[in-house]
């Protein structure tokens, strides 16, 4: 398979950019021409063409790279349907903002609200894989609809907020509130996690389904999923019952 | 043509196309796949009287499962597409979704034909059914007293073929079964195949119809009867006392040709005297099984 795009940021970014127009819509059929004709947003300069901004090498066929210090770069991935991604380094906030398709892996961590509904909008992710190996700012996959978001270390506060439906994994510890109104969905937990008060305790059992998830997990992305997280047992809470309840928080437990 | 100084008569197999699925349990020990797997192959010889040919196609280890538990390969074959949804969905339920610790996957993924299992199962759950997407395939997680049931919402579905065969025509009982048990173990390991009769062999293989009452679609095969020698019209050999057929459905006609192969070689020894095939003069079934052609190279 291809490789794909490989964009190298030019010049340290000195101010928040916004990349919520790069790889929306049909992207991996675009040539790397087109996609350098695509806008980037600075807060105080405006729209930058992509190409400016980052040196392209090859051609994307469904896949692009992004090298460089990318911690002020906002909404990477919003609204990406298709293709792959994968970010070698740190993002800014809102990454994947209503990730429909595709896999976006970002190596570092990430800020607020990855994975997230746009602001004023109902609705999260709505598919896709979100794979973030370092840790998540708060809100990570807030109303989140349908996906996978994966936080490989910490994930910070009210991560899963309203969840619709989908699945959170998180493999360091997961923040305060996190779960907290969710009508649907499942908050896996492979670190410690304290439940909202609004979720109850069900039983403490073997979910086969996480068996194949983790182990695609470990295959496909490399996460550090182990034996004792496949074979072992998972404590399961029910809510949030202040809304419809038919969510869950899975969370390992050494016995 | 002579193998180890048995017969192979100038014949064939007619066998005939079939649905198939593929179906993968799996469960926290070999123990309870092998009792979800001998009740969801059981009552499963024959399309005639049971809906549906059925059989292990093999075991699997942990490692060539979805859920890195032990597990087994089903193949399960009906005559119709519409058939195989409904004997699936009736057997998995039935046998699966009953049986502890297990969970039930799709075995043929990049089939295009793809049947709802999981899709109809998930009401069993009431409501409280979840279902999950990894790696862009869902499950339905249906809540049982036990935990959960995870099993795949779509089934793939091939065209198989069904009805390969061939008799093994014995000087003793005795002789007949020691040559299907051979041929049946050989044939076991064959990929892609199943022998959907008990222990791989049948002794009552029939004709097509019946002398008497019409409605009847199958009676006994009296050419091949050596009880009925003096008084039908007997395909009999001199000598022959005992008949056993060996029936091979599988997912395309090579996998039924390399397994037939295997099990006549393992059935020619002392005490045979012929190996034949059961066809209805080629009019039946598109799929012919030439045993002399399948044998080439094995006579001596």
């Amino acid at each position: 398979m291809s490789e794909g795009t490989v964009a190298r940021l030019r010049v340290p970014l000195q101010q928040r950019a916004d990349f919520a127009e790069l790889l929306v819509g049909s992207w991996p059929s675009l040539s790397s021409r087109e996609l350098a004709e695509r806008p980037i947003y600075l807060e105080s300069d405006g729209p930058i063409p992509f190409g400016e901004m980052f040196e392209l090498k090859g051609e994307p066929r469904g896949r692009i790279r992004l090298i460089g210090d990318l911690a002020m770069a906002d909404r990477v991935g919003a609204g990406m349907t298709e293709g792959e991604v994968v970010v070698e380094g740190s993002l800014g906030d809102e990454t994947g903002l209503a990730l429909g398709g595709g896999a976006l892996v970002v190596e570092g961590d990430v800020g607020a609200r990855a994975g997230a509904a746009p602001l004023g909008f109902k609705r999260g992710m709505t598919g896709g894989e979100l794979i973030v190996r370092g840790s998540t700012g708060s809100a990570a996959g807030a109303t989140m609809r349908r996906g996978l978001l994966v936080v490989g270390k910490k994930a910070g506060d009210q991560t899963g907020i309203g969840m619709i439906a989908g699945t959170v994994v998180v493999f360091g510890d997961a923040g305060t509130n996190s779960g907290l109104w969710s009508k649907r969905g499942s908050v896996v937990a492979l670190g410690r996690i304290t439940p909202p008060p609004t979720y109850v305790y069900a039983c403490t059992y073997q979910p086969v389904h996480l068996r194949l998830l983790l182990t695609r997990l470990g295959t496909r992305y490399g996460l550090p999923v182990r034996p004792r997280h496949l074979k072992g047992f998972y404590r399961r809470y029910s809510g949030d019952m202040a809304e419809l309840g038919k969510g869950e928080i899975l969370t390992w437990t050494a016995k | 043509m002579k193998i180890r100084g048995v017969f192979i008569e100038d014949t064939f197999a007619e066998a005939f196309t079939m649905r198939v699925a593929r179906i993968v349990i799996t469960a926290r020990s070999s123990r309870w796949v092998r009792a979800a797997a001998s009740k969801l192959t059981g009552f499963a010889t024959s399309v005639i009287g049971c809906k549906v040919e059925a059989g292990v196609e093999r075991e699997l280890p942990a490692s060539e499962t979805p859920d890195g538990r032990p597990g087994t390969s089903i193949l399960l074959m009906t005559m119709g597409k519409d058939d195989l949804a409904k004997r699936l969905i009736e057997r998995i339920g039935q046998t699966v979704l009953t049986c502890p610790t297990t969970a039930c996957y799709d075995g043929l993924p990049d089939a295009p034909d793809r049947v709802g299992v999981g899709s109809a199962l998930r009401f069993f759950g009431d409501g409280f059914q979840i279902s999950k997407v990894v790696a862009g395939v869902r499950y339905w997680r249906i809540p049982v007293m036990e935990g959960e049931f995870l099993v795949q919402e779509k089934f793939g579905m091939l065209k198989g073929v069904g009805g390969g065969n061939f008799l093994i025509l014995a000087r003793t009982a005795d002789a007949a079964l020691e040559a299907a048990e051979a041929a049946s173990d050989a044939m076991a390991a064959q990929p892609g195949t199943i022998l959907p009769f008990p222990g791989g062999v049948v002794r009552s293989g029939s004709k097509v119809g019946s002398r008497r009452i019409k409605s009847m679609i199958a009676s006994t095969n009296d050419a091949y009867c050596p009880t009925l020698r003096a008084v039908t019209k007997s395909a009999l050999p001199e000598g022959v006392n005992s008949v056993l057929e060996i029936v091979v459905n599988g997912v395309d006609a090579p996998s039924i040709a390399t397994s037939m192969r295997a099990g006549i070689d393992a059935a020619c020894r002392s005490g045979v005297i012929a190996i034949s095939a059961g066809n209805y003069g080629g009019k039946l079934g598109p799929h012919h099984f030439h045993l002399r052609e399948i044998m080439t190279g094995v006579a001596s």
